[in-house]
C-alpha cells in the first residue's frame, strides 16, 4: 500500500494527492485526506469530503 | 402566453427599505426572461438583479429568483434546496408504481431525485467515461467527428455556424460517447429537448405533458438496447455496457437507473452544449485580439472555454430548485414547496465577482466560477463539452483563420421560444477564403 494516496471527487473529478497537498490553499505535502477538516470541500465543485474516494486510476 | 407577459405589473420594491424578514419583490417590468428585448440584451436587467435584488420574489413568475454570484454559489450547495421537482408545491400528485410511464420511472431513479448516497453511486459510474482524468480519451473518441463536421462545411464564402456546427456536433459527440449510432442525431436531439422541456416548471402544464409523451420513444430505445446487451454474452465495453456491468457491493443497476444516467448525459451533452458552440464563436470573432491570443497560446484553451461561456451568458431561465423545508436565505423567507429560479447566467456577469464582466479575457482567473454549477449536481457533461469546444475552436481556427462575423454581427438571430436558453439559431460566418 502506498504511503500517500490520491482521492478523487466523484462529482467533478478533482484529484487530491496527499503527496502534493494543496500548498496554494495552505495544505502542505503529505497531508492525509482523512486529516483534512471535516468541513473541507472540493475546491473545484464544492462537494463535501463524503464525495471523495480513493483514486486508483481509471 | 407566458405568466410575465399577461400579468399586471406593480412598482418594483425598494431594496433600501427591505428588512430581513420582509420579502424583496420584483415583477416582469424589471425581469422578463421571455421578452425579445431581454433575450437580445439581458445585461441591464441582470445588472439590477445582482446589485439590488440578489434574492427576491418575482410576483409575475410566482417564484423566487436567485441572481448574484455569491447567492447562487451558496444555493447550489445548500441541501435545503432540492433539484427534485416533487418538492414543488405544484408538482403532480404521486402515482401508483403500476401507472407510471418510462419517463416517470426514469425520473424517480434519476440523479435529480435519488438520495445522496445513491446519487454519489450513480455519479461514480459516469467517471470512467466523462471525468477529468479521461479528457484525453474523450479527445481521441470524438476528434474525427469534429473533422468530419468541418469537412461537411467545405470552403464556402459564408456559412451558418448554428446550422453547420452547433446543431450537429454536440448530439453526434454524445451519441458516440454513449455508444449509439451517430447518425440518429435528430432522434437524440429531440429526446434531449423533450426530457428537459418535460421538467421545465416555467412552461405550461400541457406543453410539459406533451413533452413527457414525446420522450417515451427515446426511453423505449434505451430500454430495448439494455435488454439486448443483457442478453448478449458480454454487455460491451462502451458506456452502456459499463453501466450494465457496474456493480457496487454486489448490487447491479436496474434498467431505469441505467436509463436515467444515460438520459442525464445526453441532456447535459447535447442541448446546452449547442449554445457553447455559437456563443464561443461569437465571443471570439467579436474579440479578434483574444482569438489571436488563443491561436498563439493554445494552452489557454480550457480556461478560454469557461470564460467564453461566462462571457456569452446564454441562459434565460437556467435552473430551478425547490425548497424542501421553510428556509431563510439571504434574509428572504422561502417557504417549503416554493420554486426558485437559479439565475446562474446573471451570476456569471456579476461585477462583484467578475471585474469588467462584459469584457472577454481568456486569461482571467476562473477560481470559484459556477459556469458548470457547483456542489452535488455539478454538470455531468462538463469535460465532454470542454474537450468538444476546444477541438471545435482549434479546427475552426485552422480552417478559417481570417473569419469574421458577417456584416459585423453575424446577422445573429434567436429562437425566442426556446425553453431555457437565449438560443442563437443563426450566426453567419464570413470565411475570407
Amino acid at each position: 500500500m502506498p504511503t500517500h494516496q490520491r482521492w478523487i471527487c466523484v462529482i467533478c473529478g478533482f484529484i487530491y494527492d496527499e503527496a502534493i497537498g494543496m500548498p496554494e490553499h495552505g495544505i502542505g505535502p503529505g497531508q492525509r485526506f482523512e486529516d483534512l477538516p471535516e468541513n473541507w470541500i472540493c475546491p473545484e465543485c464544492g462537494s463535501p469530503k463524503s464525495a471523495f474516494e480513493v483514486y486508483t486510476g481509471i | 402566453m407566458n405568466p410575465v407577459a399577461r400579468s399586471a405589473v406593480a412598482a418594483p420594491a425598494d431594496p433600501v427599505g427591505a428588512r430581513p424578514s420582509s420579502r424583496l419583490e420584483i415583477d416582469g417590468r424589471l425581469f422578463n426572461p421571455y421578452s425579445k428585448d431581454f433575450i437580445r440584451s439581458p445585461w441591464d436587467a441582470w445588472d439590477r438583479l445582482v446589485r439590488d435584488y440578489p434574492v427576491c420574489w418575482h410576483k409575475d413568475l410566482q417564484m423566487w429568483v436567485c441572481s448574484s454570484h455569491d447567492a447562487c454559489s451558496e444555493m447550489l450547495k445548500d441541501t435545503r434546496f432540492s433539484t427534485n421537482y416533487k418538492n414543488w408545491e405544484h408538482a403532480p400528485a404521486p402515482k401508483p408504481e403500476a401507472d407510471k410511464n418510462h419517463f416517470e420511472k426514469a425520473i424517480d431513479a434519476g440523479l435529480f431525485a435519488v438520495e445522496v448516497r445513491e446519487h454519489l453511486r450513480l455519479r461514480k459510474l459516469t467517471m470512467p467515461a466523462f471525468s477529468k482524468p479521461v479528457m484525453m480519451k474523450i479527445d481521441a473518441k470524438i476528434r474525427d467527428l469534429i473533422v468530419t463536421c468541418f469537412d461537411e462545411i467545405g470552403s464556402p464564402a459564408t456559412f451558418d455556424a448554428f446550422e453547420m456546427i452547433a446543431e450537429k456536433l454536440p448530439v453526434r459527440s454524445i451519441a458516440r460517447m454513449v455508444g449509439v449510432p451517430t447518425d440518429m442525431e435528430n432522434f437524440f436531439h429531440d429526446f434531449a429537448v423533450n426530457v428537459v422541456t418535460a421538467t421545465r416548471i416555467n412552461l405550461p402544464l400541457k406543453r410539459r405533458e406533451q413533452a413527457i409523451q414525446d420522450t417515451l420513444p427515446g426511453f423505449q430505445y434505451f430500454l430495448d438496447l439494455i435488454r439486448q446487451r443483457r442478453a448478449a454474452p458480454h454487455p460491451g465495453d462502451d458506456f452502456v455496457g459499463s453501466l450494465i456491468s457496474a456493480s457496487d457491493n454486489g448490487d447491479r443497476l436496474d434498467d431505469y437507473s441505467i436509463v436515467s444516467v444515460i438520459q442525464a448525459v445526453i441532456v447535459a451533452g447535447s442541448d446546452t452544449a449547442t449554445d457553447l458552440h455559437t456563443y464561443a464563436l461569437q465571443g471570439l470573432l467579436k474579440n479578434p485580439q483574444q482569438f489571436a491570443l488563443l491561436k498563439q497560446q493554445p494552452e489557454l484553451m480550457e480556461n478560454a472555454i469557461i470564460e467564453l461561456l461566462r462571457y456569452g451568458a446564454f441562459g434565460k431561465t437556467p435552473q430551478f430548485r425547490f425548497a424542501a423545508q421553510d428556509a431563510e436565505f439571504w434574509g428572504q423567507p422561502i417557504k417549503k414547496g416554493q420554486s426558485i429560479l437559479l439565475n446562474l447566467t446573471a451570476a456569471w456577469v456579476d461585477p462583484q465577482k467578475w471585474p469588467n464582466p462584459r469584457q472577454l479575457d481568456i486569461t482571467r482567473k476562473m477560481d470559484g466560477n459556477i459556469v458548470f454549477g457547483a456542489g452535488a449536481h455539478f454538470c455531468i457533461g462538463t469535460y465532454l463539452v470542454r474537450v468538444q469546444g476546444g477541438l471545435m475552436i482549434q479546427e475552426f481556427a485552422r480552417r478559417f483563420p481570417n473569419a469574421e462575423l458577417l456584416n459585423g454581427d453575424g446577422e445573429v438571430d434567436y429562437d425566442y421560444q426556446h425553453h431555457n436558453a437565449r438560443r442563437i439559431n443563426k450566426l453567419m460566418i464570413k470565411t475570407h477564403l
